[in-house]
């Protein structure tokens, strides 16, 4: 049997899963480490936005809010993190 | 109440009826997406305040236990779509099965977080250990509770297996998984 879309998108989350746990062990610097633990984030979340939650055919407003939520979550969550590698 | 009334009653949630399922569980959805946000947006600002506290909490955490805890909730959201889907199709059986499935992976999710509280409670962590653990108990406890609701949610709309009902409760559970997704990151991982 030929996975569908919600087989890919699970196989694609676990792929992005495992990427972030071994991000910190494989990435020493942190500012790249975070950046790329909070993008692998994104992907997820926006994974899950269009085929699980099923925004993917919902009006742009509802899939621009979840959307944003995310991206907004993760640029201060890295704008953070790079303030405290300067302080 | 006539039958004009009860339609346009039907009809007052304007382009909320666009997303699936109940129009109201998408107001609580918003509603959790929100708290969570400001939560997680004041874990950030706190950080930057106590930067050396939230470093040393941060290390004291099992990242591996939360990086499991992420590929069941994974596969437990896979197992709730495939629910949805199969609802729509009218196979309730097979709904009610991937539902089954996905609250046991639900429920799997919560007894590793409390194992994981286990070990950090039993090193001598606690709520009032630091200004990180506070908000680490806070935050990954709200979510915990939200698993639990989520569960029986799904349990409720099991039994019926009826497509607005499954897709009301796979929403909440969605939702649930995508807060985790993010919020992953943030506690244990970002440096």
């Amino acid at each position: 049997m030929m996975p569908d879309r919600l087989d890919m998108t699970w196989i694609v989350l676990i792929g992005l899963a495992l990427a972030t746990i071994l991000v910190p062990s494989l990435v020493p610097r942190p500012l790249l480490a975070n950046a790329l633990l909070l993008a692998l984030a994104a992907m997820k979340g926006r994974r899950i936005v269009l085929d699980y939650l099923d925004l993917r055919a919902a009006p742009a407003l509802w899939r621009g809010l979840v959307t944003a939520w995310i991206v907004i979550l993760v640029l201060l969550a890295w704008l953070g993190s790079a303030a405290v590698a300067l302080i | 109440m006539s039958t004009a009334d009860c339609e346009q009653q039907e009809a007052g949630w304007g382009i909320l009826e666009d997303l699936p399922g109940d129009p109201m569980i998408w107001v609580l959805i918003f509603s959790e997406l929100a708290a969570f946000g400001l939560f997680l947006g004041a874990f950030v600002v706190a950080r930057l305040i106590h930067p050396a506290v939230f470093a040393a909490g941060q290390a004291a955490l099992d990242s591996r236990l939360a990086g499991l805890n992420t590929v069941v909730l994974v596969t437990s959201g896979w197992a709730a779509a495939h629910g949805t889907a199969a609802a729509r199709l009218g196979k309730k059986r097979v709904s009610r099965g991937w539902l089954v499935g996905a609250m046991a992976l639900g429920g799997l999710f919560v007894a590793i977080k409390l194992v994981e509280y286990g070990g950090e409670i039993g090193s001598g962590i606690g709520l009032e250990t630091s200004t990180f653990f506070t908000l680490y108990f806070l935050l990954t406890g709200f979510h915990l509770l939200h698993v639990c609701l989520g569960i029986v949610i799904l349990a409720v709309v099991c039994r019926r297996a009826e497509v607005v009902g499954v897709e009301t409760g796979s929403a909440f559970w969605h939702m649930v998984d995508l807060i985790w997704i993010v919020m992953f990151p943030l506690l244990y991982l970002v440096r």
